[in-house]
């Protein structure tokens, strides 16, 4: 204590001091204004919520909201009523009057809801295999960085589609971005949220544990075309681009229930398809990757073919390609819960068994492309061929045919062999093939619904298929024009062109801040050592401890 | 005919394969190593703690050269694998009595 007046008597010690503790006031005072502020923004909303579920019909009365801080205490029967809130106050006022036609929105249907939880489920273990891919794919030296980007992806998308991302992608709003239930009440934070998400059935949690599970891709997508040069810090902050804007914004022109592709105003008021995502997930997460590798640039020491190299190497085909099989695997719930609805049971079937053979006939394909440049069997080709299969098949799985799945699947596989060689034709290196795979394919599968459509299938609802004459899509192959082709264009190229010159505003702006790209020491002794102090094989016999 | 034992940086490896060649040495035998010197360890984080690593990742080369190309041979590879930074490492050199190619039976400077 003596020491501590003593040094108070210097003034320049003095001055630090009292710096010091202004700077910890204002933290304090900041921790207790975050933690006040927001709980009393919470509960507001908890309470505003209760009684006005977002759809509830225009005839809900104003003044009930303001009732409902009262509701939990007044005797049981009218309580009831009051937690139904989305029948009408007269219900209310007569409890025993109950209501003769069921709620709208309808009521949370089981079985669509198990459904499409157990898809999510699906989904979100495609991350594990992501990681497999990439870090097998990657060089031993940035293993654990690979790894880490793929849990802090995902731990980074969950807070983020909370906070803002879902409202935002499926929220009423504009054509171009959305952030409520379209009267009054916003969704940050998932608040104010419906019982079901729309018309489907599903409950409204439900539906956002599976489209988080695909934001997540998206942004770890990404990450498979910058690995080996990114810094963390520049990893962290293009994510947040990524998975917090990037996204949900554009993912609602196609998903968004008011986005302007589901009617496209200068094209005949043509909806764009995409059942499960080559445009949204696959176009959004491929395009952001190649903005991403073109502005880091090539790992040091990479040399391409043109100028008498070739690609560095990978460090464990064994993940790699097991990676590859639990993508596929995952992809059971990626396009299958994207009906959203169990009772479609002729639809769920249909978009499995397509995407088993759009799988299929991409690595075929791919095998047999490359096998005439060397006389050898590729596995590393072979792996992203299946894969270029599995997203091509993902926008058009519901309306084609087994036939056509094998069809696109296989020309998949081949347009992810050229995509490659463009970029190394290009100078650009994408070490895992990111933009071949999710990219290239996913422009192509997203196209190839204009071309194999049937024309015998429409889309699913919560209780069946709808395969109306006014629901169905034709592609040119079977004799329905080029509408829906140039709907697909439109869409497509509006999603790609659009997210590619955001995602290279993103990229340059995360590069002016200097964390992008780490220096050339960090990099060539290997991103594990320096950016996260351990590597992922680490030599326990040659460790002290 | 000597041999020359080169400890470099792993990433340097390369650079001096590309170097040697550049002057016709054009055989090595690589080995990846593990050691230390006045470079020390180093330490490492594991789940929120630190440990140390006695032993250093280092890549070793050993070439067999004819006398008259050794100078040559240890100038490429200084001239290369200098960062000027602690733990770029070492060369060794130490005379050999015989080389033999199995092959084809040839002895000395013809079956280097």
């Amino acid at each position: 204590m003596n020491k501590f007046f003593e040094k108070m008597r210097d003034p320049r010690q003095r001055r630090v001091f009292y710096a010091i503790f202004g700077g910890k006031m204002l933290g304090l005072a900041l921790c207790f204004a975050l933690i006040f502020g927001v709980s009393a923004y919470l509960s507001s909303r908890a309470q505003a919520q209760t009684p006005a579920p977002a759809t509830a019909p225009a005839t809900a009365p104003a003044a009930t909201p303001a009732a409902a801080p009262a509701a939990p205490t007044i005797t049981a029967p009218t309580a009831a009523a009051t937690a139904t809130g989305n029948t009408t106050a007269a219900a209310a006022a007569a409890p025993a009057a109950a209501p003769a036609t069921p709620p709208n929105p309808p009521y949370v249907n089981p079985i669509n809801t198990m459904w499409v939880l157990v898809t999510a489920f699906l989904v979100f273990f495609m991350q594990a295999g992501f990681m497999f891919l990439e870090a097998g794919f990657a060089r031993e030296r940035e293993t654990v960085n690979v790894l880490l980007e793929g849990i802090v992806d995902t731990c980074l998308c969950g807070i983020l589609f909370y906070a803002w991302g879902f409202a935002w992608m499926f929220g009423h709003g504009n054509g171009y971005i959305g952030w409520g239930d379209g009267a009054g009440h916003t969704w940050y934070c998932l608040q104010n949220l419906p019982d079901t998400y729309e018309s489907t059935g599903v409950a409204t949690l439900a539906f956002f544990l599976f489209q988080f599970a695909f934001a997540d891709t998206c942004s770890t997508i990404t990450s498979g075309a910058m690995l080996g040069r990114t810094g963390f810090w520049g990893d962290l902050w293009y994510s947040i681009g990524v998975s917090g804007f990037l996204y949900p914004i554009f993912g609602h022109w196609a998903w968004g229930p008011d986005g302007w592709l589901n009617a496209i105003p200068f094209w005949k008021a043509a909806p764009f398809h995409d059942f499960a995502g080559s445009t949204v997930v696959h176009t959004i997460g491929g395009m952001i990757a190649l903005a991403g590798a073109i502005v880091l640039g090539p790992r040091l020491g990479r040399k391409f073919k043109r100028d008498g190299g070739g690609p560095m190497p990978y460090h464990n085909m064994t993940i790699a390609s097991v990676g590859a099989v639990i993508l596929w695997f995952g992809w059971y719930g990626f396009n299958p819960g994207s009906t959203l609805s169990a009772m479609d049971t002729a639809g769920i079937a249909r978009v499995a068994a397509n995407t088993t053979l759009a799988a299929c006939s991409g690595g075929l394909a791919a095998l047999l492309f490359v096998y005439p440049r060397f006389k050898k069997w590729d596995c590393g080709a072979t792996v992203n061929g299946l894969l270029a299969g599995l997203v091509a098949i993902t926008c058009p799985c519901y309306w084609v045919s087994p036939l056509g799945a094998i069809l696109l699947g296989a020309v998949a596989g081949v347009i992810v062999i050229l995509a490659t060689d463009l970029l190394e034709y290009l100078r650009i290196d994408d070490p895992c093939g990111a933009w071949p795979v999710h990219g290239a394919c996913g422009i192509w599968g997203t196209l190839s619904l204009g071309l194999f459509a049937t024309g015998e299938f429409g889309a699913p609802t919560p209780t069946g298929a709808d395969n109306s004459a006014g629901a169905v899509v034709k592609g040119l192959f079977y004799g329905g024009g080029t509408d829906q082709l140039v709907a697909q264009f439109i869409g497509n190229a509006a999603i790609g062109i659009g997210v590619f010159a955001v995602a290279m505003v993103l990229m340059y702006a995360v590069k002016a801040t200097g964390t992008l790209r780490v220096s050339k020491q960090i990099e060539e002794e290997g991103l594990d050592l320096h950016e996260h102090g351990g590597t992922a094989y680490p030599d326990t016999k040659t460790s002290s401890h | 005919m000597k041999l020359i034992i080169a400890i470099v940086k792993p990433f340097k490896l390369e650079e001096i394969k590309d170097a040697l060649a550049a002057i016709h040495v054009e055989g090595m035998t690589v080995t990846e190593v593990k050691g230390f010197g006045r470079q020390k360890g180093h330490t490492e984080v594991y789940r929120g703690s630190e440990y140390t690593v006695d032993f250093l990742p280092k890549v070793k080369l050993e070439i067999v050269v004819p006398d008259d190309t050794v100078a040559k041979t240890v100038d490429a590879i200084l001239k290369v694998a200098k960062t000027g930074k602690i733990g770029d490492g070492k060369i060794f050199i130490v005379s050999l009595e015989d080389a033999i190619r199995i092959r084809t039976d040839e002895r000395g400077d013809a079956a280097v």
